[in-house]
C-alpha cells in the first residue's frame, strides 16, 4: 500500500516462485555463467535475425520459470515485460507465443523492477496469483536500433557499455507460508531525472542522479536507513555511473559502505572482456538480479537487498537531435521469507 | 557549448562537474601511437598492392590508383564479413577508420546488418547510412573546390 | 588484438624475406625500391649514343633528383627520373625545371620526360632487355613508343 510520496510496501509479501535466465555466448564467458539456466553459444540463437533471437531468450526465460515452478502456463494471469527495440517487438511477440495476459513496459532498462514492482503491486492486492515479469535485451539488435552496425569498426569511448543479451524472467506469486523462498516487500517508482547530459556512450554518468534520487526516496518514504539492507544493487550504471552515484548519496547523507552498494552491470563480466565501464541493457539487471542475486539469498549471502534498476529514457532519434538523455530508476526490495510469517 | 551552459539549471551544472570527475577520458595520446601505427601498416599493405600492379599490370603510378583501392575495400569486406575489423578499430580508432578500409567497411558493416530485412528495403536501403554522408559531402566539396578554381580561372588569378 | 599485430609482423616479414631470397636478383626487380642508374640507352646502334649520355648528366646535375633513365629513339627521348622523398612536394616544379632546361640544351630532341614509377620500370626493363640481347633494336624502338604513348595516356 502506498507509503510515503512514491513507495509501495507489499503487506502481503508476494514470493518470487521461480525464475528463468538465458544468456547469450558472451555472458557464458562472464562472471556469473553459473548462475544461468540457458546459454547460447550463438549469438542467432539458431534464428535468422537478432530480433527473433532475443524473441527466443524471453520465451526460454518463460518456459524455464514455468518448468522451475512446475506450472502450466494457463495458470499464469499475467505477464508484466518489456525491451528495448522499437515498439517492445521481441517481448510482444513471445507473449503471442506464450498466449498469457500481457502488459507491455516500457522503462528501457529500468524495465526489470518496473515489472517486478508492478507484478508484487497486482498479486499484493489479490489482483492476481501468478504474474510473470521481467525484461530482455540482445547486444546486436540493440546496438544496431541505437549505435552502429555491429561490425563497424568504430572505436567506442572508456564511458561506453556493453549491452548484455539475456533474458531473465521471474514468477511472482502469493505468499505461501514456510517456503524459504525470496519475497518483495516494498517499491519505490522513481521520477524521470535529467540532468543534462547528451552522451549516448556515457549512460551511466546519466542514470547515476537518477539511481541516487530514488534511493534517497526509498529511504525517506520507508523510513529506514540503509543499514537495513545488506546490499544495494543498481541496475546499470557502470563504473562512471556506479562512483558518480555513491557520491551522490554520500553528499546527501546517506551512510553506505562501499562493500554494500554494488552494480549488476559491473557483476556481470570478468575484468578482461572488452566491455568498456561495464554492462548495460534491459537484460543486465533482469538476468543478475533473477539468477546471480536471488541465489545467493536462497543460500543466505544475503537477506535484504534493494535492487535500484535504472534506465536512460533515449531514442536514436531524440540523441541525434540534441536531446539530453532524461533518465529513470525504480527500486523494490526484496528478503528472504522468514520463518513462521 | 557556452550557450548550452547557460540553459542549464545550477543543479545540472553542479552534477555534471560531479560527473566530470568519475568520467573515464579517453587516453589520446595512447590511441594516437595506435592509430598511427595501424594507419600506417594499413597503408604499407596498400603500398605494397599498388606496387604488385605496377609491376606485373599495366598501372601507371596514376592509373594504379583504381586498382589499389578496389583491392583494399575487397580485404576490408573480408575482415568486416569475418569480424575482425570492428575488433581491429576499436584498438586502432582513426587508423582503421580513416584509409579507405574504414570506408568499406562502414558499407559492409551496414549492409550485413539490414541483410535480415532484405535485399531491396535491407541492404540496398541501408547500405549507404553511414557512408552516404561521407559520398554526400566528398562530391559536394569537390564541386565548391572544382567551382573556385573554375572562377579563379576565368579571373586569371590562376 | 595481440593476434591481428602478430599476423601483420608475419606478413610484413615475410613479403620482406621473399624479396631477397634469390641472390642474383635483376635490376628492375628491385628497380622501386633502390637506385638503379641504368645505363643510358639507345635503340639505334651507335647513334646519339653521346647525346644519351650527355643528357643523362644533364638530369643527374639536378640536386633533387637521384635516379636517371635514359632511352633514346629515332623520334622520342625517354627521360625518366626519381624525386627525393623529401622534394617530392614539388614535383611540378622541378619537372617544369627539367624540361626547359632539356629543351635548352637539346632543342634537337623530342622530349618525354616522366617522373612515374610505371615509366622508370618499364624504361629500366628495356634497358636490361636491351643490354643482354634479348630486345632487337627495332622491338627497342616499339617498346620505346608504346611506353611514350603510356605517358602521353596519363595528362
Amino acid at each position: 500500500m502506498l507509503k510515503g510520496h512514491q513507495s509501495w510496501v507489499f503487506h502481503n509479501r508476494p514470493m518470487i516462485a521461480a525464475t528463468g535466465v538465458s544468456g547469450g555466448p558472451f555472458e557464458a564467458n562472464g562472471n556469473l555463467a553459473n548462475d544461468f539456466d540457458i546459454l547460447h553459444e550463438d549469438l542467432w540463437m539458431g534464428m535468422d535475425s537478432y530480433e527473433k533471437a532475443q524473441r527466443v531468450l524471453l520465451e526460454e526465460a518463460i518456459r524455464t520459470t514455468l518448468a522451475k515452478a512446475k506450472m502450466e502456463k494457463e495458470k499464469i494471469e499475467f505477464l508484466f515485460a518489456g525491451d528495448l527495440i522499437n515498439q517492445i517487438t521481441p517481448t510482444s511477440f513471445a507473449a503471442r507465443t506464450m498466449q498469457i495476459p500481457y502488459f507491455g513496459l516500457f522503462g528501457a532498462c529500468s524495465t526489470s523492477m518496473e515489472g517486478l514492482a508492478l507484478a508484487s503491486f497486482v498479486v499484493n492486492s489479490q489482483g492476481a496469483r501468478n504474474v510473470l515479469t521481467g525484461a530482455s535485451s540482445h547486444n546486436a539488435a540493440t546496438e544496431k536500433q541505437f549505435r552502429y552496425p555491429t561490425e563497424y569498426g568504430g572505436q567506442k569511448p572508456p564511458t561506453a557499455q556493453w549491452t548484455v543479451t539475456g533474458a531473465g524472467i521471474a514468477l511472482v506469486t502469493e505468499n505461501q507460508a514456510g517456503q524459504q523462498l525470496p519475497v518483495t516487500t516494498s517499491a519505490t517508482i522513481g521520477k524521470v531525472i535529467d540532468m543534462g547530459l547528451s552522451d549516448p556512450f556515457n549512460m551511466g554518468g546519466a542514470m547515476a542522479p537518477a539511481a541516487a534520487d530514488t534511493i534517497m526516496a526509498h529511504f525517506r518514504d520507508m523510513e529506514i536507513d540503509p543499514s537495513y539492507y545488506d546490499l544495494i544493487i543498481t541496475g546499470d550504471l557502470g563504473r562512471i555511473g556506479h562512483d558518480t552515484a555513491f557520491e551522490l548519496l554520500g553528499k546527501s547523507g546517506i551512510k553506505l559502505e562501499r562493500k554494500q552498494f554494488q552494480d549488476c552491470g559491473l557483476l556481470i563480466y570478468k575484468d578482461d572482456q572488452p566491455v568498456q565501464a561495464g554492462a548495460s541493457g534491459a537484460g543486465c539487471s533482469a538476468t543478475v538480479v533473477y539468477g546471480h542475486l536471488l541465489n545467493q539469498m536462497k543460500k543466505g549471502i544475503y537477506k535484504r537487498i534493494l535492487v535500484v534498476a535504472t534506465g536512460a529514457l533515449l531514442s536514436p532519434l531524440s540523441f541525434q537531435q540534441k536531446e539530453s538523455i532524461p533518465c529513470i530508476a525504480h527500486a523494490v526490495a526484496i528478503e528472504m521469507n522468514e520463518e513462521g510469517r | 557549448m557556452a550557450s548550452k551552459q547557460k540553459n542549464m539549471t545550477p543543479q545540472q551544472q553542479n552534477y555534471q562537474q560531479l560527473q566530470q570527475k568519475h568520467e573515464l577520458k579517453r587516453p589520446v595520446l595512447k590511441n594516437c601511437i595506435k592509430a598511427f601505427w595501424v594507419g600506417g601498416l594499413i597503408c604499407v599493405v596498400g603500398q605494397a598492392i599498388s606496387y604488385f600492379y605496377i609491376y606485373f599490370f599495366d598501372f601507371t603510378e596514376q592509373s594504379v590508383g583504381n586498382p589499389t583501392v578496389a583491392t583494399m575495400v575487397f580485404l576490408s569486406m573480408l575482415l568486416t564479413g569475418f569480424g575482425i575489423y570492428d575488433r581491429l578499430g576499436q584498438f586502432a580508432g582513426a587508423g582503421s577508420a580513416v584509409p579507405v578500409t574504414g570506408f568499406g567497411n562502414a558499407v559492409i558493416s551496414a549492409a550485413i546488418e539490414h541483410r535480415t530485412e532484405g535485399f531491396v528495403l535491407g541492404v540496398g536501403g541501408n547500405m549507404f547510412k553511414l557512408a552516404g554522408s561521407v559520398i554526400l559531402f566528398g562530391v559536394f566539396s569537390a564541386f565548391v573546390v572544382a567551382l573556385i578554381k573554375t572562377l579563379l580561372g576565368m579571373w586569371g588569378v590562376l | 588484438m595481440v593476434y591481428i599485430i602478430r599476423l601483420m609482423l608475419i606478413a610484413c616479414v615475410l613479403f620482406m624475406g621473399s624479396c631477397s631470397q634469390d641472390q642474383k636478383v635483376k635490376d628492375s626487380q628491385l628497380a622501386l625500391m633502390k637506385t638503379t642508374n641504368p645505363n643510358p640507352t639507345v635503340t639505334a646502334k651507335n647513334k646519339g649514343k653521346d647525346n644519351a649520355i650527355n643528357i643523362e648528366k644533364e638530369v643527374s646535375s639536378f640536386d633533387e633528383i637521384y635516379d636517371v633513365a635514359v632511352v633514346k629513339g629515332k623520334k622520342a627521348t625517354l627521360v625518366v627520373y626519381k624525386v627525393k622523398h623529401m622534394k617530392r612536394f614539388k614535383m611540378k616544379k622541378i619537372e617544369k625545371d627539367l624540361n626547359k632546361t632539356l629543351e635548352e640544351h637539346f632543342p634537337k630532341e623530342n622530349f618525354t620526360v616522366s617522373s612515374d614509377y610505371k615509366v622508370f620500370l618499364e624504361a629500366v626493363r628495356l634497358v636490361e632487355r636491351k643490354n643482354n640481347g634479348t630486345l632487337s633494336d627495332k622491338k627497342a624502338e616499339k617498346r620505346l613508343n608504346e611506353i611514350v604513348k603510356m605517358t602521353g595516356d596519363m595528362k
